[in-house]
């Protein structure tokens, strides 16, 4: 019962963090590309209750941040003008935003980057490249790992051999920098979202060796089971044999698998925009964000910098619950 | 004995398909090694043709990979065109230097994973299984790169520990244990990084395994005759969960290569890491090739002495 | 034991009796201090601050040389690391941007301009002893200039498309012929080095010159005339350079100089490393930092104990470009139709007007780095039109260019052609520099608000240097290039049309365009002018054309950003490679300094 709970509850979770960043242009208060010149490197907003006279306030207000000195790249706050943070404020370009604070000043909850871009925007917008990266990817993997799997298992013989050493020698090669040698012969002329698609098939075609061979032992211990033995007796055809009795099997493991494959997944697409390999500019992604880190300025002076990596831990914690309990569910 | 030969042969064809297909993606790769000098004003298109021709980059695919399979049977791996040296001394030094690398991390990780994973299954829901269990779910969140930058900007803000490299500059004047401390100082946050990287998975698969046995009937029949739970854990459920445990021995190999090949480079330990990246760079041909080999062979080498482990530990299979 | 050479011992009975020598000498150098010498006609005397000697160096490069060979070397850090070991006839002064004499006493040019006669100084002798005569300097250039060991210097030994004649005249004057008369050929000189006949003839004659001198070849066999000599090398690790005690400069006090008794050279992973490697101060001195990694440098410098120094722009210039090349043969639909705007000077004078200039220095380079107009830098202070106009930046002045070119604005604000195609473009960027990735993703955002919807694609660099210069495949580029020096000549494959790295339009057979025609005329006027006021002026007019029709948007210029330990005397950095060890001779460490001469 409890187990249930937790997957019911897993899943909830899920589902609102992936509508949260599927409606980003509503709840994130900036769009990802717009840049403000004046703000490079700023820390997060500070929210405040208590104004300057000492009076408290319900609403949290923000001042207006300044660079001082000028080019200094050190910020101060201008507490001369207060601005109280709104709630459904109308954007510039049409539509809602879920909060927002008034022109001349900005509500950057985690910081900006170098361009002065709002990082929660790009978080948030991010995470529709990262997060959806991982499930389309781990959907790929999964039907490709199953058609393969499946068809060495149950066929056996000289497909069974060629799938099982196919899947060895992708197993055996260091994709990572493989992946870097391939990506620059990739065409030029798509727009972010075929690039986008291009990235999820690399890391989905990549990863089909392992849930293969799980599939496949399945599939050869299931081959064997007794109802399996007497339906085939019975005159029943190979597809029905394998869509009736030996893939229901796989289910659980399935699932299990993909619970732990989307983070993995994540990861890769997490990884390879790193390493320059994924979305390019302006459109944000986790990984992208995280590439700054790779310079030593940024990992020494900008701390803010670091949290979408640290967004990344409670999505993972939650797939992870999520596996363990549909791992006991289906045991 | 059939079985060993055929395990062989098969690690062998495996081998020789990863090599082609190795070649086959670097000349898919746009660009060869003379390339960025096309980029320098003061050298000729011609005198960059020229070069392409006389190291022989102008051939067709077939052509250069039996030149390779030849300098394999030489046993020098070919000619670097960045360090216009022999690859094989060239792989070997780094190579050395990756296996003290990923060996420590591999020994290390495996010694706390049995220990915390024995520790939560003996105790199921139990603190230390808790504890254990909320750390590993900790850490299977954090990306080894995110650890491995964290671990370096660690370094960096203590100065406790080197920022790069796997001895100091005064390493030759030391003594055999200074040399031995520098090496451990320099070689501690990249095994640090390893080893928490792999050892969530570890942790959790030793407690399965464990976990699982513990249910047998022979251990509640130990149980029964009184004999102490740690014998029991140690004598008795260890040896049984030798066998998942064996094979999973084959996949953290690979595991820990790769990673080890991400944190050399971004922790600095002159390792294949850099080189491998380096090479891809450069496109230096017989490196690549080199050092992807080199991998693939140690990968190999991972599962066979998987296999051979299992036939070891499980009595079962001895058997058969 | 190791394939380290000489930095270990070899065997266990050495490793006995060597701490006993060791003990018994009162002083751990490697080799004897020279005695002060009266200097002669023969030696140069520098003009640098008189120093002591001692200490050693430590420098972190961000990869590894790769081979210690002067004939085929061509990457950076090859050539810092043969640079400290070898000596030029005619050498560049990096502060003074001059020439003056090396290892040529004097030399004399006819009045013709095309003979130019050198006298070596008398009495040198490499690091190995073996003494240096014209017969060493006529095998060196015969080296450069063979065919068959294609060394990427011997482009720069063609005049007039026929390589340079060299003729002993006796043991030491050497008598250089070029086919046509060339603007400050004795600029040629520097960097190449003078090879021993001694020690590589042999290796030359078996047609072996270009794999000798390896990284792992043994210090005995090479040889130089510059102030160090290798000593040892761990690969992956460092090497190690220590006093040549024959080396022919000496100080004002007649000491012979280098003060330093070793230089060692550390491999660090990236720039970042070695940034980290001097702020703990394992390293002494670190050379073009970018403004990031200054700015954090710059915090910690007084707890630290090192001094950084901004010496101002340096030669790189980056720029954006189009692609303009023929596209007949390749089948590249997509890039051929957008060449109608890329052709367009409107077009590309509009990209210009847009791009916020200011907002790239004050943004990727904190505001160290210098706007640029043209293509030379203002740390080209001999060669920099001076004249030449700065617009700022003004987005209506390029909407009025692209409506006089005849496009026009949707209701939503995107920009069309004249054809009604919606204007959209890919930029390519090489995916490991940060500093233009940044400047494209500002430029995106600057021509996003023409309307223009503009893609950034970074791509591996080998990766993107083959789309520009094999297939063409690609729309817009943003680029950077250094210059090798300050005078003209260097660049002219950049600006000639029929030169290969004339990046937009690659080695035209003809000019497209009636001014390229006019640069392709003033580039080779200049070229054999010999008066430095008249080269002047057609080189501005070079600059006025570029940045008129701009068929490479100049962006900015990085300042050159240096740091060294305190302590360290005569550390005088220059804008041109090599920026900090161009006079590594003559650096020193002062009373009470530090230097890490090993173990920490």
């Amino acid at each position: 019962m409890r187990n249930r709970s937790t997957i019911w509850l897993s899943i909830g979770v899920l589902a609102l963090l992936h509508g949260a960043v599927l409606t980003a242009h509503f709840v994130a208060p900036y769009d990802f590309a717009a840049q403000d010149r004046d703000l490079p490197y700023a820390p997060p907003t500070r929210l405040h209750f208590i104004d300057a006279r000492g009076r408290s306030h319900l609403r949290p207000f923000v001042y207006r941040s300044v660079e001082q000195p000028e080019g200094s790249g050190h910020y101060v706050e201008d507490s001369s003008r207060a601005y109280v943070v709104q709630f459904l404020v109308s954007s510039r370009s049409g539509g809602r935003r879920l909060f927002g604070v008034d022109e001349p000043a900005s509500i950057f909850l985690l910081g900006t980057d170098a361009y002065g871009r709002d990082q929660f925007s790009r978080l948030v917008y991010g995470g529709r490249i990262s997060l959806m990266a991982g499930l389309l990817a781990a959907a790929l993997t999964l039907s490709l790992g199953l058609l393969a799997g499946a068809s060495a298992g149950y066929c056996g013989g000289w497909l069974d051999g060629i799938i099982m050493r196919g899947a060895e020698l992708f197993l055996a090669l260091p994709w990572l920098y493989l992946l870097f040698a391939i990506r620059a012969f990739l065409p030029l002329h798509i727009s972010p979202a075929q690039a986008f698609f291009l990235l999820i098939s690399v890391i989905g075609l990549v990863g089909w060796a392992r849930p293969a061979r799980l599939v496949r032992g399945l599939v050869l211990s299931a081959k064997e089971r007794t109802y399996v033995l007497a339906a085939r007796s019975f005159g029943a055809s190979g597809f029905y044999l394998l869509r009736r009795h030996i893939l229901p099997q796989t289910l659980g493991v399935m699932l299990t698998q993909a619970a732990i494959l989307v983070p993995q997944f994540i990861l890769a697409e997490v990884t390879l925009s790193f390493l320059g390999l994924g979305v390019g500019e302006p459109v944000p992604s986790w990984g992208n964000m995280l590439a700054t880190l790779q310079q030593y300025s940024v990992l020494a002076s900008y701390w803010w910098m670091f949290l979408p990596g640290l967004a990344l831990v409670p999505v993972f914690w939650i797939y992870h619950k999520l596996a363990d309990s549909l791992h006991e569910e289906t045991l | 004995m059939r079985y060993v030969v055929t395990r062989l042969i098969h690690s062998a064809a495996l081998l020789v398909g990863v090599s082609m297909l190795t070649f086959i993606f670097l000349r898919l790769a746009p660009g060869d090694f003379f390339t960025d000098l096309r980029l320098n004003p003061q050298v000729s298109a011609q005198t960059v043709a020229d070069l392409r021709a006389q190291a022989g980059l102008d051939q067709p695919l077939p052509v250069t990979y039996v030149r390779w399979l030849k300098s394999v049977a030489r046993g020098d791996l070919g000619l670097s065109l960045a360090y216009n040296a022999r690859v094989a001394p060239l792989l070997w030094d780094r190579a050395r230097n990756t296996l003290l690398l990923a060996g420590t991390a591999m020994l290390l990780a495996w010694l706390i994973a049995i220990v915390a994973g024995l520790s939560s299954a003996a105790r199921p829901h139990g603190i230390a299984d808790r504890l254990i269990g909320g750390g590993t779910s900790l850490l299977l969140g954090v990306p080894e790169l995110v650890l491995a930058l964290g671990l370096l900007a660690l370094a960096a803000r203590t100065g406790r520990f080197p920022t790069g490299g796997m001895v100091s500059l005064g390493f030759a004047k030391l003594n055999l244990t200074g040399k031995l401390k520098d090496v451990v100082l320099h070689a501690a946050l990249p095994v640090a990084a390893l080893v928490l990287g792999a050892l969530p998975v570890l942790v959790r698969h030793v407690r399965a395994s464990v976990l699982e046995v513990l249910q047998a009937p022979f251990i509640q029949a130990a149980r029964a005759h009184g004999i102490p739970r740690r014998r029991v854990l140690f004598g008795y459920a260890l040896p049984a969960a030798a066998n998942p445990l064996a094979s999973l021995f084959g996949l953290s190999v690979a595991a820990l290569l790769s990673g080890s090949l991400l944190v050399e480079v971004v922790m600095g330990w002159p390792g294949m890491g850099p080189l491998l990246l380096e090479a891809i760079l450069a496109r230096d041909l017989y490196v690549v090739i080199g050092a992807v080999m080199f991998s693939a062979a140690f990968l190999v080498g991972g599962n066979l002495v998987a296999d051979a482990l299992l036939y070891t530990v499980d009595p079962r299979i001895r058997a058969r | 034991m190791t394939n380290d050479k000489g930095l270990r011992t070899k065997n266990r009975g050495l490793a006995l009796i060597l701490p006993l020598l060791l003990a018994a000498t009162s002083s751990a150098q490697v080799e004897p201090r020279p005695q002060p010498v009266t200097a002669t006609e023969e030696d140069l005397v520098t003009a640098g601050e008189v120093g002591r000697y001692g200490g050693g160096l430590v420098v972190a490069e961000r990869t590894e040389p790769k081979t210690l060979n002067p004939v085929v070397s061509v990457d950076s850090t090859s050539r810092e690391v043969i640079g400290r070991m070898t000596a030029d006839l005619i050498h560049i002064n990096r502060q003074t941007l001059k020439t003056e004499p090396a290892l040529a006493r004097s030399w004399s040019v006819s009045r013709d301009g095309r003979s130019y006669t050198l006298k070596l100084r008398r009495g040198l002798r490499f690091s190995d002893g073996h003494p240096l005569d014209a017969d060493d300097v006529v095998f060196t250039f015969r080296a450069y200039l063979d065919e068959k060991v294609n060394s990427p210097q011997r482009d720069l030994l063609m005049v007039g498309g026929a390589p340079i004649l060299v003729t002993k005249l006796d043991a030491d004057t050497v008598r250089f012929d070029l086919a046509q008369p060339y603007a400050a050929a004795e600029r040629l000189f520097d960097g190449l080095a003078i090879l021993p006949r001694h020690l590589l003839e042999r290796a030359y004659r078996e047609g072996k010159l270009g794999d000798t001198w390896g990284l792992s070849t043994a210090p005995a066999e090479i040889a130089g005339l510059g102030p160090f000599r290798l000593k040892g090398y761990v690969p992956g690790q460092r090497l190690v350079l220590e006093r040549n005690p024959y080396y022919w400069k000496l100080d004002r006090r007649g000491d012979r100089l280098p003060y330093l008794d070793e230089i060692t050279f550390l491999f660090v992973a990236s720039e970042d490393a070695q940034v980290m490697r001097f702020e703990s101060g394992e390293t002494d001195m670190v050379s073009r930092l970018s403004s990031d990694n200054f700015s954090v440098l710059e915090r910690q410098r007084k707890e630290r104990g090192y001094r950084l120094e901004d010496l101002g722009p340096g030669l790189e210039y980056n720029f954006l470009f189009f692609n303009q090349n023929d596209l007949g043969a390749k089948d590249l639909p997509q890039v051929a139709a957008k060449q109608a705007w890329f052709r367009d000077r409107r077009f590309r004078q509009a990209v210009s007007a847009a791009v916020d200039r200011a907002a790239i220095v004050r943004l990727v380079y904190h505001g160290r780095g210098a706007a640029l107009w043209s293509p030379v830098t203002p740390g080209n202070r001999l060669w920099m039109d001076d004249e030449l106009p700065h617009p700022s930046r003004s987005l209506d002045h390029a909407r009025e260019l692209l409506r006089s070119a005849g496009f026009t604005w949707k209701g939503d604000g995107a920009l069309l052609d004249a054809r009604g195609q919606a204007v959209e473009f890919t930029i390519v960027t090489s995916a490991g520099n940060t500093e233009r990735n940044e400047m494209a993703t500002l430029i995106e955002n600057d021509l996003s608000q023409l309307g223009m919807t503009v893609h950034i694609v970074p791509i591996e660099f080998r990766a993107l240097l083959d789309r520009l210069f094999r297939s063409y495949d690609y729309e817009a580029c943003v680029l950077g290039l250094v210059s090798g020096d300050a005078d003209p000549n260097p660049e002219m494959n950049v600006w000639l049309s029929s030169g290969g790295t004339h990046v937009w339009h690659v080695g035209e057979s003809k000019p497209a365009t009636p001014w390229e025609a006019e640069i392709d005329r003033l580039m080779k006027q200049q070229l054999t002018m010999l008066s430095y006021p008249r080269r002047k002026r057609l080189y501005d007019r070079v600059q006025a054309l570029i940045a008129e029709q701009e068929p490479i948007v100049s962006l900015a210029s990085p300042d050159i950003l240096v740091g060294a330990k305190e302590g360290l005397g005569n550390f005088r950095a220059a804008v041109l490679d090599p920026y900090t060890l161009w006079n590594a001779e003559e650096l020193f460490w002062e009373s009470g300094g530090s230097g890490s001469t090993g173990g920490r």
